[in-house]
C-alpha cells in the first residue's frame, strides 16, 4: 500500500515536473543516450522521442541536440530524428519560444546541408515560419537550377505558404515553360492568389488540347480570383457539346454553385442544354447537371 | 561614384547590391535626407520588388542613418518600425537608428511595444554585410537591439518600468540567453519615482535633435484644403457588389476613411485598424452622429479583395457594413485615388509590398481635412475631429486655415536661410545697379584691378533682381502670415519700398541703404521666426 502511494506520488511529481518545463531524470538519461555516439544509430533513434522533453527545458538539452542536427558528421538518421525531436518540442510553444532563435539559426544552417531529405524538411519548417533566408534561397533555385536546394515543385509549393513572396512572376513563367509537369501544376496553384494571371487561366479553361487537370485547377484559380470570368466561360463550356465531360462537370458545379441566380434561372438556352445533360454518358456530368436543375425547379 | 549620380540612378531597375552600394556612398557623404527620402513607401525604387527584399533595402537604409546622427525627418520611420513592424531585421534595425539621435522619454514606450510585438519570434538578424541573414547561434536578435536601446535610454525609460515585470516572468517568450541583457538594462534604467519622472519629463522635453511637435508626426491635420476633383469619377464597388463613385460617397457628409487589405499579414496594421474603424463607428453611434457622418475602409488590393473577401473581413472585425458606412474596392480611377490622398504604398505586380497606416478624415467636400498616418491612431480623436467637420469647421474658411496651417511641418532651416540671403542680395544689387554703361564700365574697372574677368554691360539684370526682391518679399509675407509674425514682411516691404522709391529718384540716392539694411534685418527675422 505504502509502495503504491509512493508510485502515485513520484507520478505526480513527474507530472507537475513536466507541466513546470522540468526534465524528467528519464528524459535526460534519453538525452544522453541519443546524443552519444558510443550508442549505436538504431538506439540513438530510438531514445531521441523520449529526449524531447529536455531539448527545449533545459538549455543544454535543446544546445546539444541543435548541435548535432548542425553536426555533417552525424548519421544522417540520427540528425533526421533530432529534427523530429526539437520540432516535437516545438508544439510545446511558451517555453520552445524563449529558445525560437537558436532554432530558426540552427534551421538556416541546415538548410544547405547536402542530405536532400534534411534540406527539404528544414526548408519546409522555415517557408511555414515565411522566413526570408529560406524563401531568397527557394527563388534563388528557381531562377538557376544549378543552384536549386529543392525540386521546382517543390520550391513553389513552399513559396506558396507565403503570399508576399516574390514568386509570380517566375511561376508565369514556368506555365509557359515548365521544367516538368509537377512544377507547372504547383505553378498554376500558386498562381491562383494573383489577380494579374486572370488571362493566363482563361487562356488555359478555354484551351480544349490543355489536360483536363490544369483546366480544372483554371476553373478553381478563377473563382478565386474572377470569378464572373469564371461564369462566362463556365456557360460557354456547358454549351459546347465537343467540350471534355470532366470540364463540363467542373463547370456546372461552378454555375450551380456560385451562379448569380437571377440571371441562370431566366437563362434558357443554358438550362435546356443541362437537361439535355441529364442524360449525358458520364456520370459525373449526369449527377452535376441533376443538381443545377433541382436547385433550379427543373 | 558622386552622390548625386547616386540619387539619380536610384529606381525601380537598380539591382540591389548596387542600391547597398549608394546607400553607402550617400551615408559616407552624410546625405541623410537623400537617405530619409528613401523610406517613404512609395519612393520608385521599391515598384515591383518582392516584400522580403524591401526589408533588406530599408533595413540597410535606417542601419546607414544609425551610423550618423539621425535627421529629424527620419525619427517618425524609425518611430513607425518600432510601433507597428512585425520583421524582425527592420524592427533591429530601427532600436539602432533610434540610438542615432538625442535620448527622449517618449521614445520608451514604443520600445517597449516593439518588444512586446516581437518577444514570441525574436529570430536571429545579422547587420555584416547586405542582404545576409544570420545562421550563428551567437547572433543578435531584434530583442536584444531594443533592450540595448532601453539601457541606452537610460532613467528616461522609468515611466515603462513596470512593464518589465512581464519579460521576467516565464513564458514571457524572452530567449533565456537575453536575461542578463534584461538585467543590465533595469539596472540602467532603474525603478521609477515620482518626483525623479517629473524632472525627466522636463529634461527630456528640452533636449535636441528629434522635436516632434514640428514633425507633427502624431495628427497631421491638412492646411489649404485641396478640392477633390481629379477623384470624384472615382468609381469603387462595395462589400455587396454595389456601385458607387468618390462624388456620390464622399460629399455631402463628413467621412473617415482607412485604406488597408486584407492579405496584410502584419496583425498590427490592416486587421487592427478594420477593428478599430469598427470601434469609431460604434463611438459615431454613442455620440448619435453615425448617420451624418459615414466611415469606409478602400483596399489597396482591388484585383483580389472582391466584394465576398470585403465582407468576409470586415464582418470577423465587427464592421457596420450598410449605405453609409462600407467597404470599398476601386473598379476606375486608381492611380487619381492613389495621387490625390498621396498613399504611401508600393506594390509587385498588383499585391501590395509595403505600406504605411494612414487614415484620413474627409469634409463634406471630399477634401481631406486631416490625416492620421504611420503611427496608431487614436479612435476619440479621429472621431472629435470629424464632429468638429460635423459641426461647422467642414468649411475652409480663413480663421480654419490659420489654425490648421500652425501644425503642419514647417520646412528646413536650410532653404529659408537662403531664400532670405537670396532676397537680400538682389535689393543690394538693385541698389547699387549702375544707370548705364559708362557706371558699368567705372564699377567693372574695379574687377580689371582684381584680375577678374569683366562682366559685359547687362540692362536685363535689373528688372531680374527686382523679381528676385519681389519673391522674397512674398516669401516673407506667407511665411509671416504662417507663423502670425508680421515684423519680418513689415521690415522687408520697408525696404523694398525704400530701394525702389531711390531708383525712381524719389528719395535720396543714400536711402537706398537703408532699404538694403531693413530687407536684410526682416529676412533674418523672418527665417528666425
Amino acid at each position: 500500500m505504502a509502495k503504491k502511494r509512493r508510485v502515485v506520488k513520484r507520478s505526480k511529481s513527474a507530472k507537475r515536473k513536466a507541466r513546470a518545463g522540468v526534465p524528467t531524470q528519464s528524459a535526460r538519461a534519453a538525452l544522453a543516450v541519443a546524443t552519444s555516439p558510443r550508442n549505436t544509430v538504431k538506439e540513438r533513434v530510438a531514445a531521441m522521442s523520449a529526449a524531447t522533453l529536455a531539448v527545449c527545458d533545459d538549455d543544454q538539452g535543446l544546445q546539444t541536440m541543435l548541435n548535432l542536427l548542425r553536426d555533417r558528421d552525424e548519421p544522417i538518421k540520427v540528425r533526421l530524428a533530432a529534427l523530429a525531436s526539437i520540432q516535437a518540442a516545438s508544439f510545446s510553444v511558451v517555453a520552445f519560444e524563449s529558445c525560437r532563435s537558436d532554432y530558426i539559426a540552427t534551421l538556416r544552417a541546415v538548410m544547405t546541408d547536402p542530405d536532400p531529405e534534411l534540406r527539404q524538411r528544414v526548408l519546409g519548417l522555415l517557408a511555414r515560419e515565411k522566413d526570408a533566408a529560406a524563401g531568397k534561397r527557394l527563388i534563388d533555385g528557381l531562377e538557376n537550377p544549378a543552384k536549386a536546394l529543392v525540386p521546382p515543385e517543390k520550391a513553389l509549393q513552399l513559396l506558396g505558404y507565403d503570399p508576399h513572396a516574390d514568386v509570380y512572376k517566375i511561376a508565369r513563367r514556368m506555365v509557359e515553360k515548365p521544367p516538368n509537369e509537377a512544377a507547372r501544376r504547383e505553378a498554376l496553384r500558386l498562381l491562383a492568389a494573383d489577380a494579374n494571371s486572370k488571362g493566363v487561366f482563361e487562356k488555359i479553361l478555354r484551351d480544349k488540347t490543355e489536360a483536363p487537370e490544369y483546366r480544372r485547377i483554371s476553373a478553381s484559380a478563377l473563382h478565386a480570383i474572377a470569378p464572373d470570368a469564371l461564369q462566362k466561360l463556365a456557360r460557354e463550356i456547358v454549351l459546347d457539346s465537343s467540350e471534355s465531360e470532366d470540364v463540363q462537370a467542373t463547370s456546372l458545379t461552378a454555375i450551380s454553385q456560385f451562379g448569380d441566380e437571377a440571371k441562370v434561372s431566366g437563362d434558357e438556352a443554358l438550362l435546356k442544354r443541362v437537361t439535355r445533360l441529364k442524360t449525358a454518358p458520364s456520370a459525373k456530368v449526369k449527377q452535376t447537371a441533376k443538381r443545377l436543375l433541382t436547385k433550379y425547379g427543373r | 561614384m558622386g552622390v548625386d549620380v547616386a540619387e539619380a540612378i536610384l529606381t525601380a531597375d537598380v539591382a540591389e547590391d548596387q542600391f547597398a552600394t549608394l546607400v553607402d556612398a550617400l551615408a559616407a557623404n552624410q546625405r541623410s535626407d537623400a537617405l530619409t527620402a528613401l523610406l517613404a513607401e512609395d519612393h520608385a525604387v521599391y515598384d515591383q520588388r518582392g516584400t522580403a527584399a524591401i526589408v533588406r533595402m530599408r533595413g540597410w537604409v535606417l542601419l546607414a542613418l544609425a551610423r550618423g546622427a539621425l535627421p529629424p525627418g527620419a525619427l517618425i520611420f524609425v518611430l513607425e518600425e518600432l510601433d507597428t513592424g512585425h520583421d524582425g531585421y527592420l524592427v533591429a534595425a530601427a532600436a539602432r537608428a533610434l540610438r542615432a539621435c538625442a535620448p527622449r522619454a517618449e521614445f520608451a514606450p514604443f520600445v517597449m511595444r516593439a518588444i512586446s510585438n516581437l518577444r514570441f519570434r525574436d529570430d536571429p538578424v545579422t547587420f555584416d554585410e547586405y542582404g545576409a541573414y544570420a545562421t550563428s547561434p551567437d547572433a543578435i536578435t531584434p530583442v536584444h537591439e531594443l533592450l540595448a536601446t532601453l539601457a541606452w535610454l537610460g532613467p528616461l525609460a522609468r515611466e515603462i518600468y513596470p512593464q518589465f515585470d512581464v519579460l521576467r516572468t516565464p513564458g514571457s517568450g524572452l530567449s533565456k540567453k537575453l536575461l542578463p541583457d534584461l538585467e543590465r538594462t533595469l539596472e540602467a534604467v532603474g525603478p521609477p519615482s515620482p518626483s525623479a519622472s517629473a524632472r525627466l519629463a522636463v529634461a527630456s522635453s528640452a533636449s535636441g535633435c528629434c522635436d516632434w511637435s514640428r514633425d507633427g508626426f502624431l495628427t497631421w491635420p491638412f492646411a489649404a484644403r485641396a478640392p477633390a476633383d481629379a477623384v470624384r469619377a472615382t468609381v469603387f464597388q462595395d462589400h455587396n457588389g454595389e456601385t458607387t463613385t468618390f462624388a456620390d460617397f464622399f460629399t455631402g457628409q463628413p467621412a473617415i476613411v482607412a485604406f488597408f487589405y486584407t492579405r496584410c499579414d502584419n496583425p498590427q496594421k490592416c486587421s487592427l485598424t478594420i477593428s478599430k474603424i469598427a470601434r469609431v463607428q460604434q463611438q459615431l453611434a454613442d455620440r448619435g452622429v453615425a448617420d451624418r457622418i459615414r466611415t469606409a475602409a478602400i483596399t489597396y488590393d482591388p484585383g483580389f479583395d472582391l466584394p465576398s473577401r470585403l465582407r468576409a473581413y470586415g464582418h470577423g472585425r465587427q464592421m457596420r457594413m450598410d449605405a453609409g458606412h462600407r467597404l470599398l474596392r476601386t473598379t476606375e480611377g486608381i492611380e487619381p485615388l492613389r495621387r490625390y490622398f498621396n498613399l504611401g504604398v508600393n506594390f509587385i505586380g498588383s499585391l501590395v509590398n509595403r505600406h504605411r497606416i494612414e487614415i484620413y478624415v474627409l469634409d463634406a467636400a471630399g477634401r481631406i481635412a486631416a490625416t492620421f498616418r504611420r503611427i496608431h491612431w487614436n479612435e476619440q480623436e479621429v472621431v472629435d475631429r470629424a464632429v468638429e467637420l460635423l459641426n461647422g469647421d467642414g468649411h475652409p474658411d480663413a480663421a480654419s486655415r490659420d489654425s490648421i496651417e500652425q501644425t503642419r511641418p514647417e520646412p528646413p532651416d536650410h532653404p529659408r536661410a537662403a531664400a532670405s540671403l537670396l532676397g537680400t542680395l538682389a535689393s543690394l544689387g538693385i541698389a547699387f545697379f549702375p544707370k548705364c554703361p559708362i557706371c558699368w564700365a567705372t564699377y567693372v574697372s574695379a574687377f580689371g584691378i582684381s584680375s577678374l574677368v569683366p562682366i559685359p554691360y547687362s540692362p536685363w539684370l535689373q528688372p531680374v533682381l527686382f523679381g528676385v526682391m519681389a519673391l522674397n518679399l512674398a516669401a516673407v509675407g506667407w511665411r509671416g502670415r504662417s507663423t502670425k509674425r508680421m515684423t519680418g514682411f513689415a521690415l522687408v516691404a520697408a525696404g523694398a519700398l525704400a530701394v525702389v522709391a531711390t531708383k525712381l529718384g524719389a528719395v535720396p540716392e543714400h536711402a537706398s541703404l537703408l532699404g538694403v539694411a531693413l530687407t536684410m534685418a526682416g529676412s533674418f527675422a523672418s527665417a528666425r521666426s
